[in-house]
C-alpha cells in the first residue's frame, strides 16, 4: 500500500486536498441541500477525471478503467443523493 | 440401483480428491471467492466488478424513486420523526441571540396562535412557503390575531428531528439568521404541528417575531408561562387536505374535538412534540447510503489487504483512491448531513 501511495505521490496528494476541501464545502453548506447535491455531483465529476487522467498520464488508461472510475464516481454521487433527496 | 449406489460413491470419492488436489478448480463454486480478488484474471472480486458496481447504482436509484412514489399511493406511511417542542424552541433562540448580543424574545400568545393558524394554512392548501398560494402573507396571520405591530418577521421549518437542529439551521441561514437574532424583535410565537404534507408525514415549524405599536401590549411573566404550558397539554390540530389522510398519533379524536366549521378532519395528538411514523425516511435513506457504502468499502478493503497477502497484481483502477472516496462519502452523511429544510 505504501509502494502504492509513493508511486501516485502527487495524484493522491491532489486527491487528499480535493476530498478535504469537499469535506470542508459540505460542512460549510450542511443546512442547504441544493448546494450539497450541486457539490456531491461536481465531486464526482472531479473523482472520475482525475481517475481518467492519472491512468492516461501513466498509459494504461483502457475502457474498463473508465467504466470504473465513471461507476464509483456514480456511486459516490448516488449515495449523497439518496439521503439529500428527502 | 443397487448396482449403481458403489460406482455414485466412487465417482464421488473420485471428485473429491480432485478438488483436493486442485483447490484452485473448487475456488468459482465458493460463495466466498465472490468477495476475492483472483489471481488469474488479475481482477478484483465479483462483488466489485463494473456490473456489480452498476446493479448498486440502480438499487440505490430504485429505492430513492420508490421512497418518491409510495407517498403518492400511500400517504402517510412515510414520514420524518420529530422531537420538537415549543419550550426548547425558544430556549435555543434566546441562547443564540444571547451569543450574539442581542435580548431575550418573550413567548407572545397572538403571535403563538398566528404561527399555528398559519402552519394548519400550509397543511390544508398544501403548500409550504412565505406567501399563501391565495396571496395571503405571515402579516395577515399576525393582524388576524390583533397584534399590532412596528416590526414582524417569519421563519419556517420542516423535516426535522430535534428543535436545536431547527434554530441551528435558521441560524446558518443569512436571511433567518437576521430574524433570529434581529434587534428589532421583542416578542416570538411559535408552533410545532404535525400533519401529512405532499404524502409525507411531518413536522411544520413556524416561527413569528414582532415587536407591538405599544410598549403595554408587550407578554409578561404569566403570559409566556400560559403559552409554555398550552404549548405542551394542548392538542395540536393537523389539517389534512381533501386528498390527503391524517393519522391519529395517539388515539382517536373525540367529538369535542372535531372542528364543526371545517370540512377537513381535524386530528388531536397527546402528545404534540413527538412523530411517529410507520418508515422514518431520514433513517432509512441514510441506512440504505451507508449500507452499500460500508459494503463496497469493506470489500475494497478486503480487495487492498488479499491482495497485498497473496501477491496479486489487478490490471485496475486504483483500489486505495476508490476507499478514500468512499470513506468521505460515509464519513460526510455520517457526522454532517442532517435532515431537514428551511425558507
Amino acid at each position: 500500500m505504501l509502494e502504492n501511495i509513493k508511486e501516485n505521490r502527487i495524484e493522491y496528494f491532489i486527491l487528499m486536498v480535493a476530498v478535504i476541501a469537499f469535506i470542508i464545502l459540505i460542512y460549510i453548506f450542511r443546512f442547504n441541500k441544493d448546494v450539497l447535491i450541486l457539490l456531491s455531483g461536481l465531486g464526482s465529476v472531479l473523482y472520475i477525471f482525475w481517475g481518467i487522467i492519472h491512468h492516461y498520464i501513466r498509459g494504461k488508461l483502457t475502457k474498463n478503467i473508465v467504466y470504473e472510475y465513471s461507476l464509483f464516481g456514480l456511486l459516490s454521487f448516488l449515495l449523497f443523493f439518496v439521503v439529500l433527496s428527502f | 440401483m443397487k448396482d449403481l449406489q458403489p460406482k455414485q460413491e466412487k465417482e464421488g470419492s473420485g471428485v473429491v480428491r480432485y478438488w483436493r488436489k486442485h483447490p484452485k478448480s473448487i475456488e468459482k463454486y465458493q460463495f466466498v471467492y465472490r468477495f476475492l480478488p483472483k489471481d488469474d484474471k488479475k481482477k478484483r472480486a465479483d462483488f466489485l466488478d463494473n456490473k456489480a458496481i452498476l446493479i448498486y447504482c440502480a438499487v440505490i436509484l430504485f429505492v430513492t424513486l420508490a421512497f418518491r412514489f409510495i407517498p403518492k399511493f400511500a400517504p402517510g406511511v412515510l414520514g420524518y420523526a420529530s422531537n420538537i417542542s415549543v419550550s426548547d424552541l425558544l430556549k435555543y433562540t434566546n441562547k443564540k441571540r444571547e451569543e450574539n448580543g442581542a435580548s431575550n424574545l418573550r413567548l407572545n400568545a397572538k403571535l403563538s396562535s398566528a404561527a399555528e393558524k398559519k402552519a394548519q394554512d400550509m397543511f390544508a392548501d398544501g403548500y409550504w412557503a412565505h406567501v399563501a398560494p391565495d396571496g395571503k402573507e405571515p402579516w395577515d396571520f399576525i393582524i388576524s390575531e390583533g397584534y399590532d405591530y412596528i416590526y414582524a418577521g417569519e421563519n419556517l421549518a420542516k423535516n426535522f428531528s430535534t428543535s436545536k437542529e431547527v434554530v441551528e439551521a435558521w441560524f446558518n441561514s443569512p436571511s433567518h439568521k437576521s430574524n433570529l437574532i434581529g434587534k428589532n424583535y421583542d416578542e416570538v410565537g411559535f408552533a410545532v404541528v404535525n400533519g401529512v404534507m405532499d404524502g409525507y408525514e411531518t413536522t411544520l415549524v413556524v416561527q413569528m417575531f414582532g415587536r407591538p405599536r405599544q410598549p403595554s401590549m408587550l407578554a409578561d411573566t404569566k403570559e409566556e408561562q400560559a403559552v409554555l404550558e398550552k404549548s405542551q397539554i394542548k392538542a395540536v390540530t393537523s389539517v389534512a387536505g381533501a386528498t390527503e389522510k391524517t393519522e391519529n398519533l395517539n388515539e382517536p379524536p373525540s367529538e369535542e374535538q372535531k372542528d364543526p366549521e371545517e370540512n377537513n378532519t381535524v386530528v388531536v395528538a397527546t402528545n404534540p412534540q413527538e412523530t411517529k411514523v410507520v418508515v422514518d425516511v431520514t433513517k432509512a435513506t441514510k441506512t440504505v447510503s451507508l449500507a452499500f457504502g460500508g459494503f463496497v468499502g469493506s470489500l475494497l478493503a478486503v480487495d487492498v489487504l488479499y491482495s497485498r497477502k497473496k501477491g496479486i497484481r489487478k490490471f485496475t483502477g486504483l483500489t486505495l483512491a476508490h476507499i478514500v472516496i468512499i470513506a468521505m462519502v460515509i464519513a460526510s452523511i455520517w457526522f454532517i448531513l442532517r435532515p431537514g429544510l428551511v425558507v
